[in-house]
């Protein structure tokens, strides 16, 4: 059987996007959709690609509803097990997941389950669909620390539960990573605005500005609420620590992203936050966050931007669809290779690196080849901004003014089957419990950790 | 949400004074906090000393000098966001005798503060302020006077007060053989180097505000690491203040000029709308 290729998705034309933060893809309008879920060939049960989703979203039946036209029932099938599917549509690595689990693959493209979904999501918030409500008011009260995807998550389903639930956010705008690192161009941020102003009207109270742990005590919450979720993340930057990086110039992503996403520096001077973006721009590391980088860079004016990774781009942890896209914008791969340090000017700025070219030697603990160092293959190449994504660790502001929380030696916060952490009633998902990881891992833990508290309260009550 | 200025009034020819009303940064003040000021919806998070905390509001000092101070100044009377009490507070406990010293607008604010923390904790606190000149110095009401033990108010040119720098007078203290246990300063960043390289010789711990530009004044953005000791430090959440004897100087200097080109931009467009 001959299967058709998928029905391709438009996007921004390439001249036309490195000039603005709008999104790349348009997504599929309702012909699209349905010739693109019509492709399903409705696998035996169970289908494959379910397998691959971390929170088994019914896929195949969503793609039978959406091939029949019957969007808000796709919708709402898909809100089941999930809170914001038209986040994960536009960011999930669907290639190692879903998608690369859909048996099409085997003969040719595997549905575009990402799009789709993304689909029914931007349909029903453009239509309005509605949930159903929350059953009954309960008494209790939940804190939840962070509104990154995890505390989201979690947040709407104790609300649904009935609980009086507070997210306390650092930031004095909530969406976590959602807003302050995923660019507007890849996740554009009314998308996100939308999802959470559901939450408020729900019932979901959002205190912003305030750090648990600086501005109120971990102590005062847990007198004052029956449980708590930490959705904290997994914010605060990994620098390389070679010389130079002192130097003016030398930016961590964390910092280059907040400023162009939260801050808005990309509209500078209507906003006032500035950023500084030279004409060579070198982006050390390869995965997502540092194609989000590279790739704003390019729109604040950069003329030449390199990615500059010490393995082959195959190995790259970044999104396929990210990867793509940021080729076709012209940023450029510089593969083998690993700083050394960076070389400043008399006036204490950037002005290139020294790189040491690499080999690909034995497989190390993530299943890729280790990168070696080519003795003596070192050279300098000139640049004016340099941006290091090198990933992110849980922000130790947090972790310092909470004791008893048993964490591991990076800081990463440890729980139970029930995600329970070392202190009682006290629960934990997303990046904060795993380093670094997924919206949809952390979207997942927060629905799963919301049972568990659902469950810690009753037990706790029985009592 | 937004934060209402219920005080405005002039300090000098550069710096001016805002109370605003902030209940929960009024409550949990502690000497060395700071706060982060968003002014506009549109406003970049600005790192700000705080003078005193008092009845569910704040007061700052404030130097005119780009964008968002000289809007603030001129067409301001409330605040989007007051965020805070950010950065570690001092260790509040009895030094001894203590010297706390100032001769920037930030650091006048911070001298307040902190030689009224360290004054209830029973230290004999001396408080030195800084200013160039008789007409520049600050409202008497304002200044750290009341809330110390012994008060040396200096100008540059010696029209009012002491004649000299702080730094000056303290060497002269220092050479004399007067006994300091602690110094906590604030203000210039050079001559709070300078401060570091004078009271090394004479082994006087000195801890410093190393003001640093910021932007999540939470630990999530690196950009204002400091290096101290070797090790790379946040300002926002280790500090600000840190030993200026561990301090690596150069590095601290040179961070503040980052945006000099931009601020200029949005304090020219700022000026042209009319509302610096
Ligand atoms: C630039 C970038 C691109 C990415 N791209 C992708 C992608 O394409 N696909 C994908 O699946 N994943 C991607 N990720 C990873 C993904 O965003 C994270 O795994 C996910 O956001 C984790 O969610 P979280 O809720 O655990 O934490 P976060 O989203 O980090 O949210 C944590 C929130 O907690 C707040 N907080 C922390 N401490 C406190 C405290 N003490 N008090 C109050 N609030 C606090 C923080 O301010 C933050 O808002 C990307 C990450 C980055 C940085
Ligand atoms: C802990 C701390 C305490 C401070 N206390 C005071 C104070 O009490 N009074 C006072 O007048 N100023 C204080 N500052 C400095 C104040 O934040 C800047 O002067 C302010 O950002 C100027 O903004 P602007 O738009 O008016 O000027 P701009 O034109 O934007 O900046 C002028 C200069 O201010 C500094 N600056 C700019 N943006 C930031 C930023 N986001 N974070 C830190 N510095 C920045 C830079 O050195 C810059 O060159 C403090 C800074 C820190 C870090
Ligand atoms: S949530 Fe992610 S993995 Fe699951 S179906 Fe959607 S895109 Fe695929
Ligand atoms: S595996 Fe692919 S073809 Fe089969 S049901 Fe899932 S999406 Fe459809
Ligand atoms: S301001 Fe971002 S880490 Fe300190």
């Amino acid at each position: 059987m001959a299967i058709k290729p998928r029905v391709p998705v438009r996007e921004q034309p390439v001249e036309q996007r490195i000039h603005n933060f709008d999104s790349v893809p348009y997504g599929y309008n309702e012909e699209e959709a349905m010739a693109e879920a019509q492709r399903c060939i409705q696998c035996p049960d169970p289908p494959t690609c379910e397998a691959g989703c971390p929170v088994r979203i019914k896929i195949k039946d969503m793609n039978r509803l959406i091939a029949e036209g019957k969007f808000k029932e796709a919708y709402l099938l898909v809100k089941k097990a999930h809170a914001f599917p038209a986040c994960t549509g536009r960011v999930c690595p669907q290639e190692d997941q879903c998608e690369g689990a859909c048996i099409l693959t085997k003969v040719g493209q595997p549905i575009n389950i990402g799009k789709l979904e993304a689909f029914v999501a931007d349909w029903a918030r453009e239509h309005g669909v509605e949930e159903e409500g929350i059953t009954e008011e309960r008494e209790e009260k939940v804190a939840i620390i962070g509104s990154g995807p995890a505390g989201l998550a979690c947040a709407a389903d104790l609300r649904k539960f009935g609980f009086k639930v507070t997210i306390f956010e650092t930031l004095h705008k909530p969406g976590g990573v959602l807003v302050y690192g995923i660019p507007n161009f890849r996740l554009p941020k009314e998308i996100v605005e939308y999802e959470i102003n559901k939450l408020i009207e729900m019932g979901v109270e959002i205190k912003l500005n305030i750090t648990i742990g600086q501005n109120i005590s971990f102590e005062e919450l847990k007198r004052d609420y029956d449980a708590i979720f930490l959705g904290t993340g997994a914010g605060a930057p990994q620098f390389m620590g070679i010389e130079g990086e002192k130097l003016n110039g030398v930016y961590s992503a964390n910092e280059f992203l907040i400023r162009a996403n939260l801050m808005k520096a990309y509209l500078f001077p209507e906003w006032d936050t500035p950023i500084s973006v030279g004409k060579r721009v070198g982006v050390i590391g390869a995965g997502n966050v540092a194609m989000d980088a590279a790739r704003t860079a390019l729109r604040l004016g950069a003329e030449e931007v390199y990615i500059i990774y010490r393995r082959k781009m195959e190995y790259s942890p970044a999104r396929n669809e990210e990867i793509e896209h940021a080729r076709e914008e012209g940023i450029i791969f510089k593969e083998l290779v690993n700083p050394v340090r960076f070389i400043g000017d008399e006036n204490g700025w950037v002005k290139g690196v020294e790189l040491i070219k690499m080999e690909l030697g034995e497989k190390d603990s993530s299943g890729r080849p280790r990168p070696v160092p080519i003795k003596g293959s070192e050279f300098v190449m000139e640049l004016d901004t340099v941006i290091e994504a090198l990933g992110t660790v849980p922000n130790r502001l947090f972790l310092s003014r909470t004791p008893g929380l048993k964490t591991d030696r990076k800081g990463v916060i440890q729980v139970d089957d029930n995600l329970m952490t070392s202190i009682e009633g006290v629960f934990g998902g997303g990046d904060a419990i795993s380093g670094a990881a997924t919206v949809i891992k952390a979207l997942g833990e927060g629905r799963r950790a919301a049972e568990a508290i659902k469950e810690y309260i009753d037990s706790k009550k029985k009592k | 949400m937004a934060h209402k200025i219920t005080r405005k009034m002039d300090l000098n020819s550069e710096d001016f004074y805002v109370e605003v009303e902030a209940p929960l940064v009024a409550e949990r003040f502690r000497a060395g906090n700071f706060v982060v000021l968003i002014t506009v919806p549109h406003g970049e998070r600005i790192p700000m000393s705080i003078m005193k905390a008092e009845d569910g509001k704040i007061s700052m000092f404030i130097k005119k000098l780009g964008k968002t101070s000289w809007e603030l100044y001129k067409s301001l009377d409330q605040f989007e966001h007051v965020i805070g009490p950010m950065g570690k507070p001092i260790d509040v406990k009895k030094y001894g005798r203590v010297v706390v010293a100032s001769d920037l607008v930030c650091g006048h604010a911070e001298n307040y503060a902190l030689c009224k923390a360290l004054k209830e904790a029973g230290n004999y606190v001396i408080s030195f302020q800084t200013f160039p000149t008789a007409e520049e110095v600050y409202p008497e009401e304002v200044l750290a006077r009341p809330v110390c033990d012994e008060y040396h108010l200096t100008t540059e040119d010696g029209s009012k007060g002491e004649e000299g720098h702080y730094l000056d007078i303290l060497e002269e203290m220092l050479e004399s053989g007067e006994k300091i246990d602690i110094i906590f300063a604030g203000g210039s960043l050079p001559n709070l180097k300078e401060l570091g390289d004078l009271t090394k010789d004479y082994n006087i711990p000195t801890i410093v505000t190393v003001r640093q530009i910021m932007v999540d004044a939470s630990g999530m953005c690196g950009a204002c690491r400091v290096f101290v000791d070797g090790e790379m430090q946040l300002a926002c959440i280790d500090g600000p203040m840190f030993d200026a004897h561990k301090i690596d100087w150069d590095a601290a200097l040179r961070r503040p000029m980052m945006y000099v080109e931009q601020e200029k931009i949005a304090y020219e467009r700022c000026k042209k709308l009319g509302r610096c």
